[in-house]
């Protein structure tokens, strides 16, 4: 552990001194020096398009997960050190997912194979890519009975590995750890097209959830993520689209909701079908052939198994057709149960009735996620395991982790004589391979992906491959082996094969292919989408469905959900320690596993939070922490998948519980997907206890309103909810016995924003220049956390290790806050949780700032809190005066830890901290000097609005954070912080912060500053 | 602090290219003396590199602008160091009369692909920015700071005008009133440091 040789050395250093003491009297100390020769490298030839010292930026796809958004990457003297999201992308428009930060740490991954490696004796050996290349031809050249298993890839590399397995004979299967098939499987049962729906979420006025986790998981999280805040924020009109979460457990995508429904697991299709029925009424034939399942479903039926009241579905029937368009999404990756396409396929119903079709919902195969059948993977470990096939190649999956153990992909992967694995970094398949091929890392590598029909975007390498790693391309390795079999050469590189496939579908017309080729990698995409609004009729079903709620594995009390990690996903991530110390959104946990369970369910059965518990299914059993959660119903517990590993590496293995354990290895028809609610457990203490790894300070605001919200219905009357008599109550204690006094707020002080001159600060401010400032959107903030690990990318911020975050030592610069205001799991009703990003508020009265004794930190004339590093000796007394807990100590050289390549990824203009001294947020000051010196080169122009861009608001998939200079009052973040919700945290501390947030907007009545 | 990125150190294309090069691709750090045969001349460079047969504009001197071979410093924060091939595209044809066997070095280095490890003498700590451009634009000569380098034959140490990790003598000239008698140039810690 990181902690553990630092505190070695903090001993030795002790020791040293000691020593020192004794005998230092005596000895004169000669020749030592620190000082030490640097050594400048020249280029050998100097490439046209690297200037030392600037950035050269490459456009690239995301390979993290199916919805492949566009990037950005930023590289310096060669080495990619930032990702961002390629604002000309169609699909993310510039936002990026923590997840899609945290893939920049496995390009300089030291878990990373240093190369091809040939098991033998039992031991993996490293050769050359000449002898793993023969040794596969070798192989495959003697056998037919060749498979080979491939997750999600780029359609190019997808056509090759056909073409490839088509040549040597084999067979091939898809694998996706997580898939949206029961969505696909219904799309195709009930519209006869293919592909998965594709929704217009920004421009629904209500949206119903009944399950899905789509800003967190699924097909395109940060799409919809933005799609979620455009659509549920509130507008210039005055008018915000109302969301609905149905579902047994609030998801991050459930917490933002202005209402939660805790129906049953498994009682979605009821409701949707009883919901179906209200809204056709009369009409007969509404549902087209399955006009007569409606008649079966009465809000009554649907009440009786969803566990909610019928007035409630009722209500939401009507408000779902009248508040049109509406739209309805079904039960996606995080709530399959063994009746998911069926509730898919009644969602699906829910919309046609509506009359969503062809408005917010589109069957136009347009999306191209891939999707792949558990059950074919069943079907090729009894393959295996009968001794069937003699080769398997694996690439993009990691089954022996990500398959409930039930499956028995292990004991039949092992009995495979020859077993090669593609994978980049070891994994639990990967450590029983007989050959590891390793792939290079998609930054390194050529592909493309098309993740909508009519959008092309080319992934091409934004730097020279990691030298600390001998990898290939899986496509030239497949073509060599290709080579090697046929004897000819077939194609030179992947390369020339990606390229040709493009060019032989470019339409000459449209000009030079070679100019549409460099202008395609400039850009990122090319958008060919033609708007096609359809209006398909539904179509009888050709097998058999059922609607019913689906069974259990062992009726017991306790539902067991297994749901995709917002952060590790199915665990193809958790060997990150940038996501493994990013607060989980929901449960604001780091570095391990925890079962979440309702309150009262815990009360009943005499468990605390962090008590160690047993959780038993027919299938298996594990021990985990529980952590209380208002926002999951009382007969569910829910875990998370991306634990336990045990052979991914050294930020991954040991930490936390694998779900998949306690599941069946079960597959849902008629999909095919692998069922993750698909048991009950019993839970039961073992006595033992341990402290939670949270960075939550409380859930609760204890009446601060630190993140207020105002009613849909009180805007347009200025103040919102604040009733100052009502809140701050012990300020008002302290008050009443001549304490603490706060300086009159200003008439009107949302608008008076910023004072002027130095009544805005402690200090004389005569600048002319800019003030810098934030303003953050409450409204739209959805918690994703993207933030978090955007920040710590770009400003070098360590991560520091279980140990350490459990003394309260964590390194983020930004904190997401969670307050629950409203959560009921009992009954449908209005849901209130608000999200509040904390970042350092660069106070124009800082209390930091006059307590450090050293002048660290002070107020710069643009307004910003400055930390000078070489300044701070570390007394710390600004983090203890800092109201808003921002401030961040280095306890250790933490950055010592990082091992090599990792710190390869540092960002050179910002500098490494040393340990004993404090940090914080800079506002991105080194962008804004960026920006600055390249105005100043511009013939000295001003700097523009919107040029500066902190890495937080550059990442944010719902936009809800803007930066700027507030002194001029044209831009974004002067008119946007002079709206009507606009406060300050903590204001009446007269802290005078720069940071203006913009309350959250609700629906129902706001009670200010007391809460249940 | 320490930056282990490279300000001006760069790793070249072709030595990407070359397993080899691929180590060396961040800043070194290693013990003086620790570099093969190289210590010849007291701070180890190795090739005796005389900017004053470079620039210097005694007669016999070439008299070349220092941003003929430091490229980037009037548009980027990094002077930037030459590239083996921009010295060799000169000594191709030069052979340097008065030192051919350090002339000759070049060459070695140009057939090996290899970059040309020279020792860093201008070094601000790693917790300092200096934007060399915004200096440049201001009008300022290279020689305010580096001293004059034009008339040093091997240069083995920093000028003594500099001083090194002299705060003082930057934040005197930053100082220095401009025509409307304000400071000329921003004394924020937070224009140099962060």
């Amino acid at each position: 552990m990181a902690e553990n040789k630092s505190m070695r050395d903090g001993i030795k250093r002790r020791d040293f001194l000691k020593v020192l003491g004794v005998s230092g009297a005596g000895a004169t100390l000669t020749g030592c020096s620190t000082e030490k020769v640097e050594r400048l490298l020249p280029y050998v030839v100097a490439p046209d398009d690297i200037t030392p010292g600037v950035s050269t930026w490459y456009t690239t796809v995301c390979d993290g997960c199916s919805a492949q958004c566009g990037m950005w990457v930023r590289t310096r003297e060669g080495r990619a050190i930032k990702v961002e999201g390629n604002p000309n992308h169609p699909v993310s428009e510039g936002g990026l997912c923590a997840k899609g930060h945290a893939t920049l740490q496995h390009l300089y991954h030291p878990d990373r194979f240093s190369g091809p490696m040939i098991r033998e004796g039992g031991e993996l050996q490293q050769v050359t890519w000449e002898a793993a290349e023969s040794l596969l031809a070798a192989r495959l050249g003697s056998t037919a009975r060749a498979m080979l298993i491939s997750g999600r890839m780029g359609p190019s590399l997808d056509a090759l590995v056909d073409e490839f397995v088509e040549a040597i004979g084999g067979v091939r299967v898809g694998y996706d750890a997580v898939s949206d098939a029961p969505l696909a499987e219904a799309v195709r049962i009930a519209y006869g097209t293919a592909g998965l729906p594709r929704y217009d979420l920004e421009n629904a006025r209500y949206l119903l959830s009944f399950g899905n986790d789509f800003i967190e998981t699924g097909s395109s999280p940060v799409a919809h993520n933005k799609g979620l805040a455009r659509m549920s924020s509130v507008d210039a009109v005055g008018s915000k689209g109302r969301f609905v979460y149905l579902g047994p457990r609030l998801s991050l995508t459930g917490l933002n909701a202005d209402k939660w429904i805790p129906i049953r697991p498994g009682s979605e299709a009821a409701v949707a079908l009883a919901m179906a029925a209200v809204i056709a009424g009369d009409d007969s034939a509404a549902a087209g052939p399955y006009s007569n399942v409606l008649q079966a479903y009465t809000p009554q039926a649907a009440a009786q198994v969803s566990g909610v009241t019928e007035d409630a579905i009722f209500e939401l029937a009507e408000s779902f057709a009248a508040e049109a368009p509406s739209l309805a999404l079904g039960p996606g990756v995080g709530a399959h149960h063994r009746g998911a396409t069926a509730a898919n396929i009644a969602v699906m119903i829910l919309n046609h009735v509506a009359g969503n079709v062809g408005r917010t919902v589109f069957y136009d195969a347009a999306v191209n996620a891939a999707t792949s059948s558990y059950a074919d993977m069943e079907a090729a470990i009894s393959a295996m395991g009968s001794g069937q096939v003699e080769v398997v190649m694996i690439h993009g999956a990691n089954p022996a982790y990500s398959m409930p153990p039930q499956a028995g992909f292990t004991e039949a992967f092992a009995q495979v004589p020859f077993k090669v694995s593609f994978a980049s970094a070891e994994d639990e398949t990967s450590a029983m391979a007989d050959l590891i091929l390793p792939d290079r890392h998609f930054l390194e590598a050529w592909g493309d992906s098309s993740p909508l029909a009519g959008v092309t975007s080319i992934q091409q390498p934004v730097m020279q491959p990691v030298p600390h790693f001998e990898s290939k391309q899986t496509g030239d390795v497949l073509l060599a082996v290709a080579n090697r079999l046929s004897g000819e050469a077939v194609g030179a590189t992947f390369y020339e094969y990606l390229r040709g496939r493009h060019q032989s579908t470019y339409d000459e017309v449209d000009g030079d292919f070679e100019d549409a080729w460099r202008e395609l990698l400039r850009i990122g995409v090319a958008d060919t989408r033609r708007e096609g609004s359809d209006a398909p009729e539904l179509q009888p079903s050709d097998v058999a469905l059922s609607f019913g709620v689906p069974t259990l594995d062992a009726p017991g009390d306790l539902t067991l959900l297994v749901y995709p990690s917002p952060r590790f996903g199915a665990g193809e991530f958790s060997n990150s320690p940038w996501l493994q110390e990013l607060p989980d959104p929901v449960s604001k946990i780091v570095w391990h596993s925890w079962l979440e369970m309702n309150p009262d369910t815990a009360e009943t059965r005499g468990i605390r939070e962090g008590d160690i518990v047993t959780v038993r299914s027919p299938h298996g059993s594990l021990e985990v922490p529980v952590w209380l959660y208002p926002g999951i119903r009382e007969d569910v517990v829910a875990l998370a998948m991306g634990g336990g590993h045990t052979a991914m590496g050294r930020y991954a293995d040991g930490k936390g519980v694998n779900a998949l354990t306690l599941i069946p290895s079960a597959s849902e028809q008629p999909s095919g997907v692998l069922v993750t609610t698909a048991t009950s457990v019993t839970v039961t203490a073992t006595g033992e206890h341990r402290r939670l790894a949270s960075i939550e300070g409380s859930s609760d605001q204890h009446d601060r309103l630190i993140a207020p919200a105002v009613a849909l219905a009180d805007l347009g009357r200025a103040g919102g909810d604040v009733h100052e008599e009502d809140t701050h109550g012990e300020l008002k204690e302290l008050q009443g016995v001549g304490g603490f006094v706060p300086v009159p707020a200003e008439e009107g002080a949302p608008t008076a924003f910023p004072l002027e001159g130095s009544r805005h600060g402690i200090y004389a401010d005569a600048h002319e220049g800019p003030r810098w400032a934030m303003a953050i959107d409450l409204d739209k903030c959805t918690g994703c956390s993207a933030c978090v690990t955007a920040c710590q990318a770009e400003n070098n911020v360590p991560w520091v290790g279980e140990a350490q975050i459990l003394m309260g030592r964590d390194m983020n610069w930004v904190r997401i806050e969670r307050f629950y205001e409203q959560v009921d799991a009992t009954q449908a009703g209005d849901l209130d949780v608000r999200f509040l990003p904390m970042i350092c508020q660069h106070c124009g009265n800082a209390p930091c700032e006059t307590v450090c004794p050293v002048f660290a930190t002070y107020h710069t004339p643009e307004g910003l809190n400055a930390q000078v590093y070489n300044r701070c000796v570390g007394t710390r007394y600004c983090a203890n005066n800092c109201p808003y807990k921002v401030r961040v100590f280095n306890w250790y050289r933490y950055t010592d830890e990082i091992p090599e390549p990792l710190n390869w990824q540092w960002n050179p203009d910002v500098t490494v901290r040393d340990n004993g001294v404090m940090e914080k947020c800079s506002f991105c000051v080194q962008r804004i000097r960026e920006v600055e010196n390249r105005a100043a080169l511009e013939g000295g122009r001003e700097v523009r609005d919107h040029e500066v861009v902190p890495a937080c608001e550059q990442s944010c998939p719902a936009e809800a954070i803007v930066f700027g200079n507030i002194r001029d009052p044209s831009t974004r973040v002067s008119q946007i912080s002079s709206s009507e919700r606009t406060y300050r945290v903590l204001e009446d501390l007269n802290t005078q912060p720069a940071v203006n947030y913009l309350k959250k907007v609700t629906f129902h009545e706001v009670a200010a500053g007391v809460h249940e | 602090m320490r930056k282990y990125w490279l300000i001006g150190g760069l790793a070249s294309l072709l030595a990407l290219t070359a397993a080899l090069a691929f180590s060396q691709g961040g800043l070194q750090e290693v013990p003086a003396g620790d570099n093969e045969a190289e210590s010849e001349y007291p701070s180890g460079q190795p090739i005796a590199f005389p900017h004053d047969q470079h620039a210097g504009g005694q007669p016999g001197q070439n008299n070349m602008d220092c941003q003929y071979c430091h490229y980037s410093a009037e548009r980027s924060v990094d002077a930037g160091i030459p590239s083996v091939s921009s010295c060799w595209g000169c000594h191709q044809v030069v052979p340097g009369g008065n030192a051919p066997e350090e002339v000759a070095k070049i060459q070695g280095y140009v057939q090996r692909g290899e970059p040309i490890p020279w020792v860093r003498i201008y070094k601000v700590s790693d917790h300092v920015h200096f934007p060399h451009m915004r200096h440049l634009n201001a009008g300022l000569e290279c020689q305010l700071c580096h001293g004059e380098v034009q008339e040093v034959q091997v240069l083995n140490r920093r000028d003594p005008v500099w001083g090194g990790d002299n705060m003082g003598w930057c934040v005197e000239c930053h100082r220095q009133p401009d025509d409307t008698g304000k400071p000329q140039a921003s004394t924020d810690c937070t224009v140099c440091h962060y």
